[in-house]
């Protein structure tokens, strides 16, 4: 029998530091440590394409030389023998951090795990313990990672300069053991991915308030919900070919080596096939948030609710079916390239729906432009210019001329940078005082998003000019005539950077000085989800009483 | 909730509690109810989320069964299959907690069913029994007690605070109705 708590009532003492941080179980906190270990592998990563741009900026090398490494001051002409080791190593580690390591976690498992739980009800994560174990898997994948930039590798230099996707031949053949970290890193943070998307399927599915059903669950938690599914069911494919990948480096199997029999080209299509889906894992959880903030600052409530649901369940699914429109180039036969160009265009379809939802969200509501408004404003529009060179590179012929140019490193940067770059600042503007209890000045998080999206714009618009010019991505140096907007490109990194440590200065202002905020739905009352009914920030244990339907059920969908 | 709070020191009674033996009464309660935490997906939604996820599995498995690489494949996605139903059973199991009280005209006794098979007991005579509500401050809003025996017991902890209300309702309106029950 479980006798009666109540002489312990006043009891909650509070947990110490390394209790709370280290050993927790509260999704709450798990969320938190995400966010913040995300920010950080995000500044390094993005230190890296600073160094980068800061080499091209003009052409010819002046950074990265054979005799040292430089950061300050640029070389003399004659004095640098450019080191293209360096330069792969640094396209390696920001795509690999990127990819796994910074906006995933910050998107999925922060966000995800601070609010999903919340939006629907539920008093925890289904398996408390198995999210701190995600959290820990995740950083140690992240230490692997960040280690394997530093170990010995090829070239007889450190780190490992194959690309993010590993591809064979160059990572079956790559020296040192660089390489190795490298495949142990995705294989660590693989398993914390999976464990946490199964933690998340278990707790949004079992786990919802009585009288919640999934057709009114709130689009956030049904955003993280597809991503977890999406994660499930692709992870375990690239832990598959990475695994391969390992073996043919130690063991002397030949997967992927035409030598003994194997097929670099397999590994291509296993990668991509977890590939594709790991860009709508990137990007539909900022679908979720989107939806939220553009419904709270349009003080309507979302148009579409059901279309947008399935518009993105669609999208999903269509992401696991189109993985070959990354390798058009790789030989296939011209009836297998039809289907991959025509299926990808259908995913042009949900997606569409979803943006015109948004937009018609908009339409006669009374829009204020507050911080996390304009980011989603900033993300509307930057998502549908990446979306329509996406439509554009679909095409299996025009591809034949854009592959491996910088056409393609502007349309992923404009979907996947800004796209979600734009969704998680929307989000930590969005639900920045839910969590700390305080709020940062207007006007920052205005100057903030001026600067990104100046910058943003600046760094990537130029780079679809210098791919249909026909510069080829992945070099170091390049010929005289792509000096100008590579240039600009550079000027607009920088300004990004610089908006990027004026958030961090924002963050900590905000979370020393920031003005507390008692308010729980603070945006006004068309914040309508579960979240914005409690306390900022929200209490160690929520809901161990189930919320009534009341209070999330008030626009009757 | 099963998990409550587990801030209250539980060891000490469970010795005693495990050891106090069922109520075996021949003739039928007057009232009774049990009580379980909410699981929101039913057994089909199980099964269909279960085929889901082997339709998802097989598309990136069945092209290869016949490339190098297949048997490599194969075990991580079994894994990722079945840890995901594995984790539906676990939480399942979790939901399975049952609370059973049974109301009679000189015993009120409560069953609690812990997912471990554990078996915890406790009965009074309703007479002497006191109920309380704490509707704030305690581990979950509107927690509910029963007093009696020495003893006091948390029911129905993991429902909502509304439901315990109901509940608490229930219960005193039984109470209240055993003396005409008995009369008539």
């Amino acid at each position: 029998m479980a006798n009666a708590a109540t002489h312990d009532v006043d009891d909650h003492a509070r947990p110490g530091f390394f209790t709370r941080w280290f050993m927790s179980t509260n999704h709450k906190d798990i969320g938190i440590l995400y966010l913040f270990t995300a920010a950080t592998v995000g500044f390094i990563s993005v230190c890296l394409t600073v160094y980068m741009r800061m080499e091209l900026m003009n052409p010819g090398v002046q950074y990265m030389c054979e005799e040292g490494a430089r950061f300050f001051s640029q070389a003399e002409v004659g004095e640098c023998t450019p080191n293209g080791h360096l330069w792969n190593v640094m396209i390696t580690y920001h795509g690999v951090l990127m990819m796994f390591f910074v906006v995933i976690p910050a998107l999925f498992g922060g966000f995800g795990n601070y609010f999903m739980p919340l939006m629907i009800g539920a008093p925890d994560m289904a398996f408390p313990r198995l999210n701190n174990l995600s959290f820990w898997l995740y950083v140690c994948g992240t230490a692997l990672g960040v280690a394997s930039l530093f170990a010995p590798g090829g070239n007889g230099q450190a780190g490992s300069g194959v690309g993010w996707i590993l591809v064979p031949p160059l990572s079956t053949t790559e020296g040192g053991y660089s390489m190795d970290l490298a495949i142990f890193a995705v294989h660590v943070s693989g398993a914390s991915s999976i464990l946490g998307a199964i933690n998340m399927i278990t707790t949004f599915l079992n786990m919802r308030a009585p009288g919640m059903t999934l057709h009114k669950t709130p689009l956030f938690a049904w955003s993280i919900f597809v991503t977890a599914f999406l994660i499930l069911l692709s992870l375990p494919v690239l832990a598959g070919a990475i695994t391969m990948l390992l073996t043919d480096r130690n063991f002397g199997t030949t997967f992927f080596d035409p030598a003994g029999g194997g097929d670099p080209v397999l590994y291509q299509h296993l990668l991509w096939f977890f590939g594709h889906p790991e860009v709508y894992m990137i990007i539909v959880p900022g679908f979720g948030i989107i939806s939220h903030v553009i419904s709270t600052f349009s003080k309507k409530p979302i148009f579409g609710y059901l279309p947008m649901v399935y518009a993105m369940v669609a999208i999903g699914v269509l992401g696991f079916v189109v993985w070959a429109h990354h390798m058009y180039t790789v030989g296939m036969s011209t009836t297998q390239q039809s289907y991959f160009m025509l299926a990808t265009m259908v995913i042009a379809v949900p997606t569409g729906i979803k943006v015109f939802s948004w937009i018609a969200t908009m339409w006669g509501g009374s829009i204020s432009f507050k911080t996390p408004m304009l980011w989603a404003m900033g993300f509307l529009f930057l998502f549908t210019v990446g979306g329509v060179t996406g439509v554009v590179l679909s095409q299996a012929a025009l591809d034949r001329a854009y592959h491996d140019t910088y056409y393609v490193v502007a349309h992923f940067h404009y979907v996947m940078s800004l796209g979600a770059i734009f969704c998680i600042f929307a989000g930590i503007y969005y639900w920045f005082a839910k969590m700390s209890g305080r709020q940062y000045p207007e006007w920052a998080g205005k100057v903030h998003f001026y600067m990104m999206f100046v910058g943003a714009n600046l760094t990537f618009f130029p780079q679809h000019f210098l791919g249909r010019n026909g510069m080829p991505r992945r070099y170091l140096d390049y010929p005289e005539a792509f000096a100008q907007w590579n240039y600009l490109s550079s000027i607009g990194a920088f300004i990004s950077f610089a908006s990027f440590i004026f958030f961090i200065g924002i963050v900590f202002y905000t979370l020393r000085w920031g003005k507390k905020v008692t308010e729980p739905a603070y945006w006004g009352e068309h914040a309508e989800t579960l979240e914005w009914t409690l306390p900022n920030p929200p209490p160690e244990h929520t809901f161990e009483t189930l919320p009534k339907q009341a209070d999330w059920d008030k626009s009757g969908h | 909730m099963p998990t409550g709070s587990p801030k209250f020191k539980r060891a000490a009674y469970d010795a005693a509690l495990s050891s106090s033996a069922p109520v075996t009464r021949e003739d039928a309660p007057v009232w009774e109810i049990t009580l379980w935490p909410n699981r929101s997906l039913g057994r089909t939604g199980f099964r269909v989320t279960m085929a889901i996820a082997a339709l998802g599995f097989a598309i990136p498995v069945l092209p290869f069964v016949w490339a190098g690489g297949f048997w490599v494949l194969l075990p991580f996605v079994l894994v990722a299959f079945v840890a995901l139903g594995l984790a539906f059973k676990a939480n399942n199991r979790h939901g399975q907690m049952r609370e059973h009280v049974c109301l009679w005209k000189d015993l009120i006794a409560v069953e609690r069913h812990e997912i471990n098979g554990q078996i915890k007991r406790w009965s009074c005579n309703p007479y002497w029994m006191r109920t309380k509500l704490v509707a704030d401050g305690g581990p979950v809003d509107n927690y509910l007690t029963l007093i009696g025996s020495d003893r006091e017991i948390e029911l129905g902890a993991f429902l909502s605070p509304e439901e315990r209300l109901e509940l608490l309702a229930d219960i005193e309106a039984a109470i209240k109705r055993l003396g005409q029950h008995y009369a008539s």
